[in-house]
């Protein structure tokens, strides 16, 4: 069998699977702009006869959905920026540098990356309490760093690891001292792992759900991923046209990351799962 | 002949290292260090959760645990649905990447595509699931109505064998992105002069696939079917919101029992008990885990 | 003043000595090489220097500072690496003037030396390119840039040619003499081919194992290696040694005329009166015979022509003298063939004996013996 023919083959039956695996996302766009009416028809219709928005505007204007977005824009953003600005400092510290203790913590890191979210929620939900930081959203920053900081760790364990050690060696000739070399010499190199770094943590953030179903009970403060479920699970009728229009909305940043930056995203991915 | 000689060059780096790993040593110990021995330590009280009230118990409540049935039930329920799961996962997640690793058309775009699961909320995942198994309204029972594959609307939620076949198939789902991932980066790195090699040598195909692809496979399976099996282990969101643990405890696994225990039953101190029993397991794989990449670092 | 100096100096790593107790004196605008075998230490000894490993023990002064514990970066060296570890995100003119930067070297000064520097090696046309861009030879032009440009007191050279194809090696080290002719700065210079160290240096370090084996004149070292292993490592083909005994004079089994004799497999020669030092006595010893130092036509040995490697203007073969493998160099038209049997004499003069048990050569002209 040639070789283009082989090629054709192969890829219907990727496709055909592909498009099975992405066939529920389609059906969320494609529920979300359908009236209401056409909604509950049976036999259920697969391309919408009509095009609404409505569901949408109502998810805007009649529901907490905009003030729950903002939460979550503020809780990823925040624990991003700490998670990678304490990883990275730490991953150069585990990649670089010698002191006892090293390889006990970098273990350590291993271990707490695999704990459960629902052994930690527990106490971490009296911890906050005594701290008076119940309900709020520097909890959940607080929290979210838990988890999303072992994986920010063994993420940019990998790509530090993968630079050169002679660059910074010539740099440490060339008059810089350790921190001279590291601001001028790895973290340029290493960006790209950082921003990988960086949206991956986002995007744990951007969808966590059981920290933010207990640390939080007040719609002002609570993030997306609670705030949908809570908001429409409630109801006596489960309203599916709202809740594909807020899943769609609440796949927005994902969408966006992913449109643009998925190779930057899996590249170091795989190659760190692959080290371990 | 000197005063005092200056301080180690090496000494010095190790005090900036230090200085560099301190704020996330401090994160890990308090955050997470903390709360786990908090966890153990809340094991041996009867605490009730609203109030924060508590009593001196000991070791009553894992005698509690070791007689619950609910303990065992959740315990062969995360069995049932681990096992269940990782292997839908890892079939799926090889056999798509052999696929993805493949000349296809649009190959880029097929693997972007194919992640998008993984990536995806699970609260999203999961309201567009239940949509979809939907027994009056949802698309799959349409679908296999017409394809005379079944005569009945299917309730795929709310009885059983049906819920834990659910949630096999979407954790399989959601998750076997992680496997194509790693998977294809390790296929990608095999290099084209090994395949060559054996056609010159006569192999064929299937051949070339058990002598060349597989042996290169297996450091990364055993890492993958590790983690996937801590991390399937260990989740609650995805079943929490897909079934609530039923139909009536059918699919509650040990994640499920614990917040039942914690948030609903106010059971705090039982539930770190349950809790402590989880860690207990997932430390056992963790021990498992770290071997076999130590020996595959120093293979 | 720029010497530099090597006191005792030791490094372990865990348990593997990787330098052994080593003394260096380098003069100030010396090129020396540290040459010898992978695992030798010679590359441990320059990073030492460099700041980048601490020693174990002992000292290393440059000048007349200690700098054990002293940043590299205080140094006042230059390093060029094997890998040249050229900044990738930054242009060649970035890179070049990276090492001013760091010494707080203002514009328009700073652009000026580098400039400078650029053109002295040919790189004005690459400065905003990105390393990435450039061949081999160019990368390998900027790294030495980058080092030169700061004019320090010693410059460190870590096998720099050694990523480079045959004839831009050849080049290169033609223009590395003449920048250190130009500069006149300390160059210490790492490498395993001994025929860079040979052409470049004034002195050379011979190390194995850790050890320190010789440090002398490219000629000295040639024409008197401190011992056995110097000399089998230096000189391509490499020398024959030929395992044997050392008689005489006046002891049984030598002739009368006071004269020693060496036994050596097929090979049974009378050395020629005041060969050897003083210390030398009988015992088990190795004969060392350059292959130049074998002459084909007459003489009191013959051998079977084993395979003849011809080069174009000379011709190395390999021969057998009754059991003893011998290599020889004959001019490129020499009539001779594989399978033949031929005659041949050795320069009694310029046969090396080295004692069997410590390896040290005993002739009279070796340093220090």
């Amino acid at each position: 069998m040639n070789a283009s023919r082989a090629r054709m083959i192969w890829s219907v039956v990727t496709w055909t699977i592909v498009l099975a695996v992405v066939f529920p996302l389609i059906w969320m766009i494609v529920t979300s702009v359908k009236p209401q009416s056409e909604l509950f028809s049976i036999p259920p219709t697969l391309m919408p006869e009509t095009i609404t928005f409505e569901h949408y505007w109502r998810l805007l204007t009649d529901t907490p959905f905009l003030q729950y977005f903002r939460n979550s824009m503020i809780l990823a953003v925040t624990t991003t920026v700490v998670v990678v600005v304490l990883g990275t400092l730490g991953a150069y510290s585990l990649v670089r540098f010698k002191y006892r203790g090293r390889e006990t913590l970098a273990t350590l890191v291993l271990f707490t990356y695999l704990m459960p979210s629902v052994v930690l929620v527990v106490p971490l939900y009296l911890m906050m309490a005594k701290l008076g930081l119940a309900n709020t959203l520097a909890s959940l920053v607080i929290a979210y760093t838990t988890f999303a900081l072992p994986y920010a760790l063994w993420l940019l364990r990998s790509f530090m690891s993968s630079i050169p050690v002679d660059l910074e060696s010539a740099a440490l000739v060339d008059g810089a001292d350790r921190m001279g070399a590291f601001v001028d010499v790895i973290l340029p190199q290493a960006l790209p792992g950082i921003v990988s770094t960086a949206l991956f943590t986002f995007i744990l953030c951007w969808n966590e759900y059981l920290f933010a179903l207990v640390l939080v009970n007040s719609d002002s403060v609570r993030p997306l991923t609670a705030g949908t479920m809570n908001m429409l699970i409630t109801s006596f009728n489960i309203d599916w046209s709202l809740l594909m229009a807020a899943s769609v909305m609440m796949s927005l940043p994902l969408i966006v990351i992913f449109t643009f930056l998925q190779g930057t995203l899996t590249k170091g991915f795989g190659a760190g799962a692959v080290k371990g | 002949m000197h005063s005092d000689p200056p301080p180690s060059l090496e000494k010095r780096y190790a005090r900036i290292g230090v200085v560099l790993i301190a704020p996330t040593v401090l994160v890990f110990c308090a955050v997470i260090l903390y709360p786990l021995i908090s966890a153990i330590y809340l094991s041996l009280f009867s605490i009730y959760t609203p109030t924060l009230a508590g009593e001196w118990v000991g070791v009553d409540n894992y005698t509690a645990l070791l007689a619950s049935g609910d303990f065992w039930n959740a315990a062969r329920n995360t069995l049932i649905w681990t096992v269940g799961t990782l292997m839908l996962q890892l079939v799926f997640g090889v056999a798509m990447a052999l696929l993805l690793n493949q000349s296809i058309v649009f190959r880029s775009l097929a693997r972007s595509l194919v992640l998008f699961p993984y990536f995806l909320s699970t609260v999203v995942a999961v309201l567009v699931w239940r949509w979809l198994f939907n027994d009056l309204y949802g698309i799959l029972n349409h679908v296999l109505l017409i394809a005379g594959l079944i005569d009945a609307p299917v309730n795929w939620l709310g009885q059983m064998p049906n819920a834990m076949i659910s949630i096999i198939l979407v954790g399989a789902w959601k998750y076997f992105p992680f496997v194509v991932i790693v998977v294809l980066a390790r296929l990608q790195s095999i290099p084209e002069q090994l395949y060559e090699a054996a056609t010159i040598d006569g192999a064929g195909p299937f051949q070339r696939f058990t002598d060349i692809t597989l042996p290169q496979l297996r450091d990364v399976l055993v890492v993958v079917v590790l983690l996937r099996a801590i991390w399937d282990f260990k989740e609650f969101d995805l079943i929490y919101l897909m079934t609530g643990g039923g139909p009536v405890r059918a699919t509650q696994t040990l994640s499920l029992l614990v917040y039942e225990e914690a948030f609903r039953l106010n059971r705090m101190g039982m539930a770190s008990t349950y809790a402590v029993a989880m860690m207990l397991v997932l430390l056992g794989f963790t021990l498992v885990y770290l071997r076999q990449t130590n020996r595959i670092e120093e293979g | 003043m720029a010497e530099v100096v090597f006191e005792k100096v030791r490094k372990t790593f865990g348990s593997t000595i990787a330098v052994n107790e080593l003394d260096l004196t380098i003069e100030e605008g010396e090129f020396v090489s540290l040459l010898g075998p992978s695992g030798c230490g010679k590359t441990t000894t320059l990073r030492m220097l460099a700041g980048l490993e601490e020693p174990s023990g002992g000292t290393i002064r440059i000048g007349d500072r200690v700098v054990n514990s002293v940043p590299p970066a205080q140094r006042d060296i230059a390093m060029v690496f094997q890998s040249y570890a050229l900044y990738p995100h930054m242009t060649v003119g970035k890179n070049i003037a990276y090492p001013l930067k760091k010494r707080g070297i203002r514009e328009p000064e700073r652009s000026g030396r580098v400039m400078a520097t650029a053109r002295l090696l040919e790189l004005e046309t690459l400065l905003d390119r990105k390393p990435a861009q450039l061949s081999g030879g160019q990368q390998q032009r900027v790294a030495l840039g980058r080092a030169m440009v700061r004019e320090p007191q010693v410059f460190l050279l870590d096998e720099p040619l050694s990523n480079l194809d045959a004839r831009l090696r050849a080049h290169m080290r033609a223009e590395l003499i003449e920048v250190h002719r130009r500069i006149g700065r300390t160059m210490i210079y790492v490498t395993h081919d001994q025929l860079e160290a040979m052409t470049m240096s004034t002195r050379i370090a011979v190390m194995n194992a850790g050890v320190l084996q010789q440090f002398a004149t490219p000629a000295d070292i040639f024409h008197r290696p401190a011992n056995v292993f110097v000399a089998g490592f230096i000189g391509s083909p490499a020398m024959s040694l030929v395992d044997g005994e050392l008689t005489g004079p006046g002891s049984d089994g030598s002739d009368g005329d006071g004269r020693f004799r060496v036994h050596c497999g097929a090979l049974d020669v009378a050395l020629p009166a005041g060969l050897l030092n003083r210390s030398a006595a009988p015992g088990p010893i190795s004969l060392g015979i350059r292959p130049e130092d074998i002459l084909l036509g007459s003489g009191d040995h013959t051998a079977a022509v084993g395979l003849v490697e011809r080069t174009g203007h000379e011709s190395i073969v390999r021969l057998d003298a009754q059991g003893t493998p011998l290599i020889m160099r004959a001019p490129g038209d020499t009539p001779i063939e594989a399978g033949e049997t031929v005659r041949f004499s050795l320069r009694g003069e310029r046969l090396h004996v080295f004692d069997s048990a410590t390896g040290r050569r005993l002739n009279a002209d070796t340093e220090n013996s």
